[in-house]
């Protein structure tokens, strides 16, 4: 390609039509920049709800139970196990091992779906004890928070189903499942903001 | 050319998308980057006519000290809908949407954005949003500003929900847009386009991608806990139950001081293409505009609380925001001094475009330093929220950024319809605008200086005659505005055909037919050097190399 070798004439930092082909699988930058904008909305939450406590003299206010630490323990265990399945799953699916990427994908799902129960579980004992998403500041920033990430798992459980659907009907190879791997990323995603909203509500 | 290459560069075509044939795929749900940016532009122009339309109300109001013209109630949710249909629906869709979309992939030497598909949404994401804020006219419209802080937004009735849900639809698209462009600015750049050979214009624009996708989601947070607030009573902003109010400001003005680089970091950018090319020099300290942009991005996100001052803060958080804020002077002034720098011993000609952007240079320097003013605790402390506060915001929302997007429409008109403006009206546009402009902003400095608060229907009748001469102006300035759709409407008629290059510019945008071709660039161009090279050989690939660089006009 003789503009190529005139390109190298003319300086560095040149890439041939190769490498300009080469980097072009986008969706991968897009899809962490999707992560990224989505972490900043859990962020300013995380800082509403500091705020809030800031503001407050004592917290939690006066009158309000602290969310059981053992049950959001438990919960925070099974959503990391799923991020470890998740984990085994992709890596099942990149050696051609179709069945294990398809057991440990279903324990994924059923880990998550059992997160939810375990919120749902732990929102109406809540209820019962008087902490409401109106009543106080505390209510407001822990229904806020954690319902906004318990909409995320929810989201990522519909995801995993729809991409087990689509590798069963044969969309995803060991060379080529970008789609996976976002559904992974996400799910790992969703695992680290757990991590610190456990933090804020539950010990800190 | 071997087998191998053969099938690299057919995938090299690969996500290219293949021409439309009906008319809605073409004009309506158009996955081409130039259609979507020439949408993006004519429904922010409509938006930013009608904002328009509310400002001339406000005018009318006050052209006497009690007038009857609108109720205070009306004149609330005049001046609310003039600053959120400016900001949200005016602005920020045409400096990113519309010009983005335009120039960005053409400069970059690409043939469409990373994700053409989302960018339509992007697109479609507006309408709907805008036609909720209207209908909210008649569900009991917001009336607390553009800022909407609570308790009193909390107290309006239901059209603070559309206002929330609104922004937060037309905020999705404007995030999506920022994902699109800084994926394809990252990933798409022609081969040999090093970050410092990028056009300015591309620097700014993924700058820009950067604030929106940090700010406009933080804007989200704020607008969703307003809305929860509302329908769902939380307690966030609520001080009997523990909540407060000053939370909202904070969240809100995280977005919203960002959100002003937005506006203007883009129209830095077509301010820097312009200079040089009418300018016919290199521009003067490439590198130092293009960082200076960066570090404009990084301190807008640590002086929020300037807008705050009067809001009860304590002395230890106004010191450090009021440096910080007097601090991005600094890179500002960078710019302008290289901006300056190039026209200095330059044979400068003036055309539209460069008329305008001589008056964005002065306009946005006075408004520039009133900011400086601002920055000051106690000056603020003295003049927030009177209407010295307006006439600088004006100097820089319509001296900069609405200065800056007239001159970029002027620029690149001839590239996106094939066909010339008319210079002559184009400069009678310019001279009764930046006269007009002046004649109506200027005097806002004095009023406000005297006193007289903003947001108000009635004032002391003491300053009834110098209200009266601004309104004046202002209709005349509102006037003036529509000699612009009058030469574009001749242009499309009868504007003399334009040629791939009619001012003699270098970016890559110019050297391909214009209009440009559906594809954009036929093979991709390779690039060896920076682009504003005056004087010496196009440094693009054959057949890129081609077009006349010397002014036709």
């Amino acid at each position: 390609m003789a503009a190529h070798s005139e390109a190298l004439a003319h300086g560095h930092g040149v890439m041939t039509q190769e490498e300009y082909a080469e980097q072009r699988d986008l969706r991968f930058l897009g899809f962490l920049l999707f992560l990224f904008t989505d972490s900043i909305f859990f962020t300013s939450y995380i800082f509403a709800a500091l705020y809030l406590r800031s503001a407050a003299p004592v917290w939690p206010p006066p009158g309000v139970e602290r969310p059981d630490v053992n049950l959001g323990a438990l919960n925070a265990i099974i959503l990391f196990g799923s991020g470890v399945t998740a984990h085994y799953a992709m890596h099942r699916l990149k050696e051609s091992r179709f069945n294990g990427y398809i057991w440990f994908t279903i324990a994924t799902i059923i880990l998550g779906s059992l997160f939810l129960l375990g919120q749902g579980y732990e929102y109406s004992s809540l209820y019962h004890h008087g902490v409401t998403w109106s009543g106080t500041t505390f209510g407001a920033s822990f229904f806020t928070l954690t319902g906004l990430h318990g909409f995320h798992v929810f989201v990522g459980v519909i995801y995993l189903i729809v991409t087990l659907a689509q590798t069963l009907a044969g969309v995803y190879s060991p060379s080529r499942h970008f789609g996976l791997t976002a559904a992974t990323l996400y799910w790992h995603f969703v695992d680290v903001i757990w991590v610190v909203l456990f933090f804020l509500f539950y010990i800190y | 050319m071997s087998i191998d290459t053969i099938a690299v560069l057919r995938r090299a075509d690969a996500p290219i998308h293949p021409a439309p044939e009906s008319f809605v795929r073409k004009y309506l749900f158009s996955i081409d980057h130039k259609v979507i940016g020439i949408q993006y532009f004519i429904a922010a122009g409509l938006m930013v006519l009608l904002s328009g339309l509310f400002a001339e109300a406000i005018r009318i109001q006050l052209t006497s000290p009690h007038n009857t013209f609108l109720t205070p109630q009306q004149f609330n949710e005049a001046f609310t809908f003039h600053g959120t249909l400016m900001v949200w629906f005016g602005a920020i869709p045409i400096v990113t949407g519309a010009f983005g979309n335009c120039v960005m992939p053409l400069q970059i030497g690409a043939r469409d954005v990373a994700f053409p598909w989302l960018n339509m949404v992007s697109f479609w994401t507006a309408p709907p949003a805008m036609l909720i804020l209207l209908s909210s006219l008649a569900f009991g419209a917001p009336d607390a500003g553009w800022t909407e802080y609570p308790p009193v937004s909390l107290q309006a009735g239901v059209g603070i929900v559309f206002w929330t849900v609104a922004i937060f639809t037309i905020g999705i698209g404007a995030t999506l847009t920022g994902l699109n462009f800084l994926t394809t600015v990252v990933k798409m750049r022609a081969p040999g386009m090093t970050f410092t050979r990028m056009p300015l214009f591309v620097w700014a624009t993924a700058v820009t991608s950067v604030l929106s996708l940090v700010a406009t989601t933080a804007l989200a947070s704020a607008l969703g806990s307003l809305f929860l607030s509302h329908v769902f009573n939380i307690p966030f902003y609520d001080p009997s139950r523990g909540g407060t109010v000053v939370l909202f400001q904070h969240m809100f003005w995280f977005y919203s001081h960002p959100a002003v680089y937005i506006m203007i970091l883009p129209v830095f950018g077509i301010v820097s293409e312009i200079i040089p090319t009418f300018a016919r020099k290199p521009i003067f300290g490439y590198k130092l505009i293009a960082y200076s942009t960066v570090s404009i991005a990084l301190l807008s996100f640590m002086v929020w609380a300037h807008h705050m001052f009067t809001s009860g803060l304590g002395v230890w958080v106004t010191l450090p925001f009021m440096i910080l804020t007097m601090l991005i002077g600094v890179p500002t002034g960078i710019k302008i001094f290289s901006w300056v720098a190039t026209l200095f011993g330059a044979n400068m000609r003036l055309t539209t475009p460069m008329l305008f952007v001589l008056g964005f240079l002065s306009t946005f320097t006075l408004g520039g330093i009133t900011g400086i003013m601002l920055a000051a605790v106690p000056v603020d402390w003295h003049e927030h929220a009177t209407y010295f506060l307006v006439a600088h915001i004006h100097y820089v929302l319509f001296g900069g950024t609405l200065m800056g997007v007239f001159a970029g429409i002027y620029y690149w008109w001839p590239k996106f319809t094939g066909r010339m403006m008319s210079e002559k009206l184009g400069k009678l546009h310019f001279w009764l605008t930046f006269i007009f402009f002046n004649t109506t902003f200027l005097p806002m400095h004095f009023v406000g200086l005297l006193g007289m608060p903003r947001r108000v229907a009635y004032y002391d009748p003491a300053y009834h005659s110098i209200n009266l001469f601004i309104s004046i102006n202002a209709f005349i300035l509102g006037a003036v505005t529509l000699l612009l759709l009058v030469n574009m409407f001749w242009s499309l008629k009868k504007g003399p055909a334009a040629g791939p290059n009619p001012w003699g510019a270098r970016t890559l945008e110019w050297m391909i037919s214009s209009p440009p071709p559906y594809y954009n660039f036929k093979e991709i161009p390779e690039v060896y050097s920076g682009p504003y090279g005056y004087g010496e050989p196009l440094p693009y690939s054959a057949p890129y190399n081609q077009v006349s660089v010397t002014p036709s006009y």
